[in-house]
């Protein structure tokens, strides 16, 4: 009784800083680095292996590789056909996915806590002894090339894919987007090849959280995954940032049935591990990163030209972009584009206030425990990813400290290092003979159709 | 062994003594679960009021009442609910179906009294200004061109349901038809305020970082001075048998068809929910699900195939989903899906699969239960179609209940080409025929 009385006599003090629970690390002698982390209070486990790598570690002209082969993990091992493993796996009640992002192969698996080490040997002999079959290969390739037909469908999906394509460029490895043309490229000896290079233990991170023993857990994993080969070390893509120069670029693509224009306005911006990480989480909150974001603000609740706006800072292992992103009405495209421009401005010209810098801050850490911290797979997640990129425990146990002592010179600084008003590029998608005139307003246009291949 | 598994776990998670419950003196039932795992806490309200409860001309009004909620009141005016939760390190949103609409806020604990002065707040006393109606309009005729007409999914599934619902407000879809968002009043507004917003009409949920006194002593000093009054009528158009298929096509430029094949059932509260639940896993759920191994992955029919039947207060429809692949004919896609439906109602489901099946289904109610928001969507939702919270502490029992003579019987009882509507997205530059 005692303890929530005081909480609401104190309800403006700072929350206490969080903490991930305890954990273990160990690097197996095939250099696999294996974190246990125990989250009792539901009797289920989770597995989570990634792979290091991802888009990036893609061979020229390949664009789709390492996707093809995690959605191929389970459709056929050594020891099991695709059919025997996907019963086995629904028959226990259990989950598995595999997704790729652009520094690494996520696999997640969970299972009931008694099924650990069934669930274990299944993930183990998906992720290090898939088959390939000749026939699964063929069906995924097919599956994948209809695949990109549907995202064309779906135009808040593909602005996406145009945004990096057009943004990056073909030279940059986050710029190689899957095509028709790049899916259709692929054999099964690529696969195979990714495969036997990636997926070994000096790539591999692999979790356990949840419910378990751990000494038993322990000697599994070492089992299991301490059995695969050591293999070459993924060498990273060395960063080639995005330059800004030569004035703003406009894509237009056409969506002839579209009756609102989905748009993103680009510019250079950081990799996960800048020095600038908090400041520009708190600026970026602000700018459009929450519902009362200043761009949400301005172009859904006062003005009501769409359902929403926000703005985004990519995070990943090479320099990404910042953007805002948006949807309105196909006739009001320049209106609310031009609105977007003039925020921007607004915070590069007044910065923020010191009021805002304090809302900012409580926002991030208010909403940090339970967005990150309070599952099982959550906890999971965030040590892969402090492994993924060098970073440390203190990445957690000092981020609420780290917001505290951000100063709005700080913050205000960040807004003149990254959120530019020039050398920007536009991506729009809609009715292209309705919006041609307003594109042209922003820069030099470049126009494509959905019905063209490729992005 | 799995059986008992299930049972203590489900117990473990949701005790009755963990979950306490008060009802308030102008009716409005409060409902709490402490968990202290977190200092944060989930605060849902359920409103029984939603898209069925309106009527032509006024159609999305409802859905167009949950963004005006956020719209400011008496004590916290424009945009104050959204920045005080802010500086308050909470965030929060909402949803609406046909039959309610739900408030989510996400907050620290430290935020709690704050909250309740909120809520009750908007709930007694919801401003109405012009302005503000204007832009909202706006906002949400987006939502509609975003998640409908921009959508291939989204409006073939508003055909869809217009086509299979004829009497029954479900006809509607619940952003609302587009002559009716853009000409609601305000007296329309108004009298939808009067007619929803009455705490004897609203369940609350809390989860979380909360004493169960604390909680229920801020509901009597916020909530419970605001009175009672009548709830929304009750709907009384019940939809007619329907006595034949029911076929409409979308055309529209598109790189694939689409298909969907909508199937009337009961309501959540009929015991057949819980059948039709195994029969979405057994069919849809998994690469080892029947539709998957036949039509996705045997035949190369669709990307993608599944079937689900939603919560609602009255009957409803089992809705399949199928995205052929490039140059599959639609119609050879749906034959598919009949034969495998045919199957059901003419085969008993082997005991393993049933096993399978049921396990699949626990595991993923226990997956819901992971997260503090996860477990207050579920209280209110099985207090609001279930009619009971505690419904969700033997939900694991009446799944281990369903045999397999109850599947074939639901199968046959529902899945029949007479009760079913079908419409189709026909793309208008036409795929080449495999």
């Amino acid at each position: 009784m005692k303890r929530w009385i005081l909480g609401l006599a104190l309800c403006a003090a700072a929350s206490a800083q969080v903490k991930l629970p305890p954990y273990s690390r160990e690097v197996l002698p095939n250099g696999t680095v294996v974190f246990l982390v125990q989250k009792t209070g539901l009797p289920l486990v989770s597995f989570h292996v990634v792979v290091k790598g991802g888009n990036e570690s893609e061979p020229q002209g390949l664009a789709g590789l390492a996707q093809v082969t995690a959605g191929l993990l389970r459709r056929g091992t050594a020891q099991a056909s695709a059919d025997q493993f996907n019963e086995q796996l629904d028959s226990l009640g259990g989950t598995f996915g595999a997704g790729v992002n652009e520094q690494a192969t996520a696999v997640s698996a969970e299972f009931l806590k008694k099924d650990f080490d069934r669930g274990l040997a299944l993930v183990a002999d998906a992720v290090l002894h898939p088959a390939f079959p000749e026939e699964e290969v063929r069906k995924a390739l097919a599956r994948a090339a209809d695949g990109l037909k549907t995202v064309k469908d779906n135009p808040g999906g593909a602005i996406g894919q145009y945004y990096e394509s057009y943004f990056f460029g073909a030279s940059h490895p986050y710029g190689r987007v899957p095509d028709e043309a790049s899916v259709d490229r692929i054999r099964r000896q690529d696969i195979v090849g990714y495969h036997d290079r990636q997926y070994v233990g000096k790539n591999l991170i692999v979790v356990v959280a949840g419910e378990f023993d751990p000494a038993a857990a322990k000697r599994r994993v070492a089992e299991t995954f301490g059995a695969a080969p050591a293999g070459d070390a993924y060498k990273w893509a060395e960063d080639h940032p995005p330059v800004a120069s030569g004035g703003n670029k406009v894509l237009l693509v056409d969506k002839s049935d579209a009756t609102q224009t989905y748009f993103i306005i680009a510019q250079p911006g950081v990799r996960r591990s800048t020095p600038d990480r908090v400041p520009l989480t708190l600026v970026n909150t602000l700018f459009g990163g929450r519902f009362t974001s200043m761009i949400n603000e301005e172009l859904r609740i006062n003005s009501g030209l769409s359902y929403g706006a926000s703005a985004r800072v990519e995070m990943n292992r090479l320099t990404g972009g910042i953007y805002i992103t948006s949807y309105t009405k196909t006739d009001t495209t320049a209106k609310a584009i031009d609105l977007a421009l003039e925020v921007l401005k607004r915070l590069r010209d007044k910065g923020i206030t010191a009021e805002q810098l304090a809302s900012a801050k409580a926002y991030v850490k208010g909403t940090y425990p339970p967005q990150r911290l309070q599952t099982a797979d959550q906890v999971a997640n965030i040590l892969a990813e402090m492994e993924l990129y060098g970073l440390g425990r203190d990445e957690v146990d000092e981020y609420f400290q780290r917001i505290d002592a951000v100063t709005l010179e700080q913050a205000n600084a960040v807004i003149q290092k990254y959120y530019g008003t020039e050398n920007l590029t536009f991506v729009l998608l809609g009715n292209a003979a309705k919006i041609r005139d307003a594109a042209g307003k922003y820069g030099k246009v470049t126009e494509k159709t959905v019905r063209q291949a490729g992005w | 062994m799995r059986v008992i598994c299930g049972l203590l776990l489900g117990a473990a998670l949701l005790g009755a003594q963990d979950t306490r419950t008060e009802t308030l003196a102008n009716g409005m039932k409060v409902i709490v679960q402490e968990d202290h795992a977190i200092p944060n806490v989930s605060m849902y309200l359920f409103y029984r009021i939603g898209s069925r409860n309106e009527r032509p001309g006024t159609t999305g009004v409802s859905h167009f009442f949950e963004h005006m909620m956020f719209n400011g009141a008496k004590k916290y005016g424009p945009k104050q609910f959204d920045k005080q939760m802010d500086n308050a390190g909470g965030n929060n949103n909402a949803y609406t179906t046909a039959d309610v609409t739900v408030y989510t806020d996400w907050f620290p604990s430290t935020a709690l009294e704050l909250m309740f002065d909120m809520e009750a707040d908007r709930i007694r006393d919801l401003a109405f200004d012009p302005k503000i109606i204007e832009s909202e309009r706006g906002v949400v005729y987006s939502e509609r061109r975003m998640s409908v007409d921009n959508s291939n999914g989204g409006a073939l599934r508003e055909l869809a349901t217009a086509t299979a619902f004829e009497a029954h407000p479900y006809h509607w879809p619940v952003v609302g038809w587009p002559s009716d968002i853009e000409s609601w009043s305000m007296d329309d507004l108004r009298s939808h305020f009067r007619m929803g917003y009455a705490p004897n009409n609203c369940v609350m949920v809390l989860v979380g970082d909360v004493h169960y006194d604390q909680a229920m002593a801020l509901a009597k000093k916020y909530l419970e001075p605001i009175p009672r009054h009548d709830p929304p009528p009750p709907v009384r158009t019940k939809e007619p048998e329907q006595l034949g298929e029911r076929r409409v096509t979308l055309a529209k430029p598109a790189q694939l068809p689409m298909v969907q094949v909508l199937y009337h059932v009961p309501e959540t509260k009929s015991p057949d929910t819980t059948v039709l639940h195994v029969i979405q896993t057994l069919l849809g759920q998994g690469q080892s699900s029947r539709l998957y191994k036949r039509m996705v992955d045997r035949d190369q029919l669709a990307l993608g195939v599944n079937g689900f039947v939603g919560n609602a207060l009255d009957p409803t429809v089992f809705t399949f989903v199928i995205q052929p692949r490039s140059g599959v004919d639609p119609a050879k896609a749906e034959a598919a899906l009949y034969e495998e439906v045919g199957k059901l109602q003419s085969e008993e489901v082997p005991a393993e699969e049933l096993r399978k099946a049921k396990n699949q289904l626990l595991a993923g109610h226990y997956r819901s239960m992971k997260t503090i928001e996860g477990r207050a969507n579920l209280l209110g939702t099985y207090e609001v179609f279930y009619g009971d919270y505690n419904k969700l502490l033997s939900a694991d029992k009446d799944i281990e209940a369903v045999t397999a003579a109850d599947v074939q019987r639901v199968a046959r009882q529902y899945f029949t080409a007479k009760n079913r509507t079908v419409a189709t997205l026909v793309p208008e530059k036409p795929e080449v025929k495999r």
